[in-house]
């Protein structure tokens, strides 16, 4: 007997449970006319965690895929642009010390590695203005489109901060008006399982028992269907990752016109390191810290440096972080996306792409039956294992290239005890050859490609050994990419309106289809 | 600069106007906006297009009088008054101010040697005057309606764009971006229901008068060649 599946019950709201719907439901409209539905449970009591503010370039794509119109999202999320990540302090700790990882990918990234030819050359401008103009645009607080640019369609590469409350209601009302994802408001009382150890159904106390073929568990930290009902345990990287709490706190604009940075800035501090995220109408701020290495009370006291004499009156509010991920994300007929399936400190802004990631996974490989799920479930645990790992890797190596000895919380970080192998092996690697193409870099989503392993390792003053001979071939297209560059940059500066204006502009004029 | 002042026959009593066509004047545009109801008239010369505000983003429809910026090939017939001279340059410096009609002070077109009074002695409108309260009454529900002709197109998904590739007799080309048009092909696929309301709006007539006028860019190549030749007689 194969059970087919037909029903998708998605527990829990917030980012996770709506976007995973959202992306679920597109992708088999075809079916849902007929015997294919997406239900999502939701607690009417149990409040939101609103992760991350900061997005990647893939939220475009998988909200255009969903229907949404681009310039709502600008309306009803409170959104702004994002065109990368400025870390300031990271290096030596030096006031001038900062360097920008762009979305943009450097120029003609597919052809030629532009690093051997950069480090060749001298590295006399950073490596980051070298090869793609995206650092001059954050630097101006240009905007990466034009009003008359197409929704969706870029000019420089981006994504958005946005208000991540507000995003989950927004894509709620989306999924519920447009895609036909069905919502119930209940509190689940009880997980029920069968004999097998599948989930049959779970038991709410307003809407009764409320049974699915494959469940979905968004239920956030605490993991009500993978965690609690199927025992599968929490892995932590604390280990390797050192942050395990952060204060937020919401600050607001002098004036309303204010310019808006369309990049999110990071400030290494004693313990962590602050977020800084512009939103059009407030700025998101947060200090992520070791409460090995620093006191809340101390944590407190750097914030409020950070921010000025100003915003003391403003009270922050504390989130722990539980760094981390479970042992496995697909058990049974159940499948973990979100915060149910772990967290990591939001230095590279990786909360809602795995997000989107994971839900793209289960839509495009959604099992026929049950009789062939595990297959589909061994295949989505190795992938999302490899990501996890990735992404563990790919934060710490903002750690382990530090040159900052003033803290423990620094000196602690580099300690090889606390970095994974494989890091250790890539950038023993990289020490002869610079990440690109055809080293670790193979799998089709790649949460993180070579480039952004290049803008952090050269940012931060990593330096690859470079046989000039090597570059023989290659260099005159090198150049000529160099200076196409150059020219771009000059185009763009003088093509792109200020960030907060286009802002202004898409709430009041919106976007155009084409 | 511009200066625009609510018209009245006290203040503006002697104030002229230059009425002709003339480059100097703001004749000088290869694109301009265009109305709905003067499309027949516009689509008998001129290529038509849709583009987009670059202050807005919003499409608007418009006509296409030259290849190079503030260049208009049909100023000689204009001046003559052979082909028809788009309501948006027969304005001149006049604009609607809610219900009034106002003007701009700064416009080259105000000044004492104008051609064309605004008033009689009396304080009564000129006949000029009175030809511009009228255009005036055409262009300004005509925006509205050609906004809404522009949705539906926009709804139904008919726009798309045009990358116009023109060479010409001197071995120069132009790669003109920017441009839309109604695509035959998504026009060809609406249903039955879809064209009767095209039909019945009259947009369905729009529609072809559009798609046809892309073919008076040949005459724009045409006329732009021969600007060539004039200036090179051995070519």
């Amino acid at each position: 007997m194969t059970q087919r599946i037909r029903s998708v019950v998605i527990v829990g709201g917030g980012t996770a449970g709506w976007l995973t719907a959202g992306i679920i439901a597109a992708r088999h409209q075809g079916r849902m006319k007929s015997d294919f539905s997406v239900t999502l449970v939701e607690s009417p009591t149990v409040p939101i965690i609103g992760v991350g503010e900061g997005t990647w370039p893939t939220l475009r794509s998988s909200l255009q895929k969903m229907g949404v119109l681009e310039a709502d999202l600008f309306r009803h999320c409170n959104a702004a642009f994002k065109q990368g990540a400025q870390f300031a302090r990271w290096t030596s700790g030096a006031e001038d010390d900062a360097y920008y990882h762009p979305l943009m990918l450097p120029q003609g990234f597919t052809q030629v590695n532009l690093v051997p030819h950069w480090l060749a050359n001298g590295a006399s401008r950073t490596f980051c203005d070298t090869v793609t103009p995206q650092g001059h645009l954050c630097d101006e607080g240009l905007a990466p489109k034009m009003i008359t640019t197409p929704e969706y369609h870029a000019v420089a590469n981006y994504s958005y901060h946005l208000d991540a409350g507000k995003f989950a209601g927004f894509l709620q009302r989306h999924c519920t008006e447009k895609l036909q994802v069905r919502h119930v408001l209940a509190d689940v009382e009880e997980v029920l399982q069968t004999e097998q150890g599948d989930i049959k159904s779970v038991r709410t106390r307003q809407a009764g028992e409320i049974g699915g073929d494959l469940f979905v568990d968004c239920t956030g930290f605490s993991s009500l269907l993978l965690g609690k009902s199927l025992g599968v345990p929490f892995n932590s990287c604390g280990d390797v990752l050192f942050c395990d709490a952060a204060l937020a706190l919401q600050v607001p604009y002098d004036r309303e016109d204010a310019p808006l940075p369309s990049h999110t800035i990071s400030t290494a501090q004693d313990a962590g390191w602050i977020w800084d995220i512009g939103l059009p109408h407030r700025r998101g701020t947060g200090y992520v810290y070791s409460t090995r290495h620093t006191s809340d009370e101390q944590a407190h006291e750097t914030l409020m440096r950070y921010l000025g004499p100003a915003h003391r009156h403003l009270t922050a509010r504390k989130i722990a972080i539980r760094g981390g991920h479970r042992s496995t994300f697909w058990k049974k007929n159940c499948v973990a996306v979100g915060l149910a399936a772990g967290f990591l400190e939001p230095l590279e802004s990786s909360a809602i792409v795995l997000i989107e990631l994971s839900a793209k996974l289960i839509a495009e490989q959604m099992p026929a039956n049950r009789e062939i799920m595990d297959i589909v479930a061994r295949r989505f645990n190795d992938v999302t294992h490899y990501r996890w790992g990735r992404i563990i890797d790919f934060l710490k190596l903002h750690y382990v290239l530090t040159k900052r000895v003033d803290t423990a919380f620094w000196r602690d970080n580099v300690d090889p005890a606390t970095v994974p192998d494989r890091l250790q092996d890539l950038l023993r690697l990289w020490k002869y050859r610079s990440p690109w193409f055809f080293d670790e870099f193979d799998r089709l989503e790649e949460v993180f490609p070579a480039a952004s392993y290049q803008y952090v390792l050269y940012g931060m003053g990593f330096r690859t050994e470079v046989d000039a001979d090597d570059n023989v071939d290659t260099q005159a297209m090198a150049a000529r990419l160099v200076r196409d560059n150059i020219a771009l940059a000059t185009q763009m500066r003088a093509q792109l309106p200020k960030n907060r204006e286009l802002v202004n502009k898409i709430c009041e004029y919106g976007m155009q289809p084409i | 600069m511009t200066n625009i002042v609510v018209l009245n026959s006290h203040t503006h009593l002697k104030l002229r106007v230059h009425a002709r066509p003339s480059a100097s004047w703001g004749d000088d545009q290869r694109f301009v906006a265009v109305v709905v109801g003067e499309l027949p008239a516009v689509a008998m010369h001129y290529p038509i297009f849709f583009s987009k505000e670059a202050d807005t983003g919003r499409f608007y429809c418009g006509a296409m009088l030259g290849i190079d910026p503030r260049e208009n090939l049909f100023l000689e017939e204009h001046r003559e008054r052979r082909l028809y001279r788009p309501l948006n340059l027969q304005r001149g410096p006049f604009y609607s101010s809610g219900p009034d009609l106002a003007i701009d002070m700064e416009h080259p077109r105000v000044a004492n040697s104008g051609d064309q009074a605004l008033f009689e002695g009396s304080g009564e409108p000129s006949v000029y005057l009175k030809s511009i309260i009228g255009l005036m009454n055409d262009l300004k529900p005509g925006l509205e309606r050609t906004r809404q002709f522009i949705d539906t197109l926009l709804e139904l998904k008919l726009i798309e764009p045009l990358s116009v590739n023109l060479t010409f007799d001197d071995g120069s080309r132009r790669e003109i971006d920017g441009l839309y048009t109604v695509s035959p092909g998504a026009v060809g696929a609406l249903s039955d229901t879809q064209v009767v309301d095209l039909f019945r709006r009259g947009y369905l007539q729009l529609i072809y008068l559009q798609t046809a006028s892309l073919a008076h860019l040949t005459e724009l190549t045409r006329r732009k060649n021969l600007g060539f030749l004039r200036a090179d007689p051995e070519l």
